[in-house]
């Protein structure tokens, strides 16, 4: 299909590529890397080559708690989108023709919306005083003229972060669903598996790819997140994002500040690499390997 | 799903389907219906409707910089990933195979490996040991290497969709090498440029990790312009200028679905 006639033109039109991305994301990156070993001084930053970047991280409480905050939000997160992720992927792979194309504009469309914006909707849905949406429906509803202060809290972050990456959750998961036969759905029902046992022992598990890929985008993008924890958890919900902001810009230490962010990439795939290891079903009898033995798809893009 | 097998699970996930619907819209239509309210702060429910605050901002100078800098941005760096992206897709799908392809391909997409705010905090690091010190040009190489993967992730499955007989077959009636691409491949592959060229001018336009770290006084994208609004005014000015970008992305929707389709942009 496709002649090899000039290997040397096709590696030329790669060429303006390679070179913009080694210059200036590969080198960059370097740079950055290697300014974690290095120390900030009033002149700037300078040798000696040390790892104390990385034990103040380790060794200072507060990081280690602003770490612990970054995974739980993030964890809760990936668990909610899971659940509320998964019926609207079904509705896009199984519902009917209006149904699904409703469904599946409703996830998209929100991905051009900035998440500035859809963080600002929620700051107002929130909002801790009596004008905040919800705030307004529950004491319409006789809960009392002030009945939550859900703004800069954890929680109030965890919702802003489902709703920014719940549309990386859904289309995985209807695209994993959209690919199980429905000749096997067919094969359960006639052989007597009422809706829940089709779902969770014929759907789920075939659909452990998608949940996988969903789950690994969702986690990954939480935890780097920068926007969500600086608009809805203020200083009460600090993640690892917003403290590497500080540092270079407020701090200005930028030596510390490449070390924590070298912490958060490494914290995310150390955690992707656990979960792979975990749900990878060569390592676990065969009896409970059910019927998912695809592997999860390897990741590509899962930061982005 | 089918009402037979599925039986009353059938009405639960439609239910939980319809309100997980409502939780995604919800934010949006609330700062929709604040941006329409008379009243001088942002809050609920709204007193009334008016356009004044949309006027309000088409009047700012502040806000009409920030989107005219956004959309400007967003532009330039969408032509130099396309520039640099098509032909090294169009090298990825026909050069398959050849030693360093493999190598050359991953290259290309690897930026996904990392955070958009570590790449960001990197070349901020990178341009200051370099004293590249123009803010714009800092932004726009940073926009540029985010979504140059995602124009060819895009570029790249469409390519994979063309027959390429059909191009051999033009060259055999005597068409040009060139001729032969520009009008049995490239018009084939059209859709699928124009919708990695409107996913990444909408990444540009709503960038905020990258912009953080080289913004100043002077230079505000728009969604930092609006972030650091939200520290200081509490009007619903915010919303309307959130109300602006709704539609621009609404148009860019429905404009994607015209073109190729949501469900087969979205992989699905």
């Amino acid at each position: 299909m496709k002649p090899h006639r000039q290997p040397l033109v096709y590696l030329l039109m790669t060429l303006p590529g390679v070179l913009f991305l080694l210059v200036a994301f590969i080198a960059p990156v370097v740079v950055m890397l290697s300014s974690s070993f290095l120390t900030q001084t009033s002149q700037g930053i300078d040798l000696p080559i040390t790892f104390s970047n990385y034990w103040r991280v380790i060794d200072t409480p507060l990081y280690g708690h602003v770490i612990w905050i970054t995974l739980r939000i993030s964890l809760y997160t990936t668990l909610l989108a899971l659940f509320v992720g998964f019926p609207i992927a079904m509705v896009i792979a199984r519902g009917g023709p209006f149904y699904s194309r409703l469904a599946i504009i409703i996830v998209v469309a929100p991905l051009v919306v900035s998440v500035v914006i859809r963080t600002y909707g929620w700051s107002l849905l929130l909002a801790n005083n009596k004008s905040g949406v919800l705030n307004w429906t529950l004491a319409h509803l006789g809960f009392g003229p002030i009945a939550t202060h859900l703004m800069y809290t954890e929680t109030a972050v965890v919702l802003g972060s489902l709703h920014v990456f719940l549309p990386m959750m859904v289309l995985p998961l209807s695209s994993a669903i959209a690919r199980v036969n429905p000749a096997v759905e067919e094969a359960a029902g006639t052989l007597g598996a009422n809706g829940w046992r089709l779902l969770w022992y014929i759907m789920l598990p075939l659909c452990k790819p998608g949940i996988l890929a969903g789950a690994s985008v969702v986690f990954s993008l939480t935890a780097a997140s920068f926007v969500t924890p600086a608009i809805l958890g203020g200083s009460y919900a600090l993640m690892l994002g917003n403290l590497v902001e500080q540092q270079i810009l407020a701090v200005y230490d930028w030596p510390f500040g490449s070390a924590l962010a070298v912490v958060m990439v490494l914290l995310i795939y150390g955690v992707n690499g656990l979960a792979g290891w975990a749900f990878d079903s060569k390592h676990l009898p065969r009896a409970s390997r059910g019927l998912a033995l695809r592997r999860a798809p390897r990741l590509r893009g899962s930061l982005s | 799903m089918n009402e037979r097998i599925y039986g009353p699970i059938k009405q639960i996930l439609n239910g939980m389907a319809l309100l997980a619907m409502l939780f995604v819209l919800a934010p949006l239509l609330i700062s929709l219906a604040i941006s329409l309210s008379p009243g001088p702060f942002a809050t609920f429910p709204p007193t009334g409707i008016t356009l004044a605050w949309y006027a309000k901002i088409l009047h700012s100078r502040d806000f009409l910089a920030s989107l005219g800098l956004s959309f400007g941005l967003a532009m330039v760096s969408t032509f130099i990933a396309l520039l640099v992206g098509v032909p090294a897709s169009l090298a990825i799908v026909r050069g398959r195979g050849l030693p360093g392809m493999a190598l050359v391909e991953a290259l290309l997409l690897s930026p996904l490996l990392l955070p958009v705010l570590i790449t960001g905090l990197s070349l901020l690091q990178f341009t200051a040991w370099t004293g590249i010190s123009n803010t714009l040009v800092n932004m726009s190489i940073g926009y540029v290497v985010v979504i140059i993967p995602y124009i060819i992730r895009t570029v790249v499955t469409s390519l994979k969709l063309v027959n390429y007989s059909l191009e051999e077959a033009a060259r055999t009636l005597g068409a040009s090498a060139l001729v032969a691409f520009m009008k049995v491949t490239l018009i084939q592959i059209a859709p699928g440029i124009m919708a990695g060229a409107l996913f990444a001018f909408m990444i540009s336009l709503d960038n905020l990790t990258i912009s953080i770290w080289f913004t100043n006084a002077e230079i505000n994208p728009l969604p930092i312009y609006m972030m650091k609004r939200m520290d200081s005014v509490f009007d619903p000015s915010i919303a309307a200028m959130s109300g602006v970008m709704l539609l621009v992305g609404t148009c860019v929707v429905l404009l994607l679905e015209r073109l190729v389709g949501l469900r087969r942009s979205m992989g699905i």
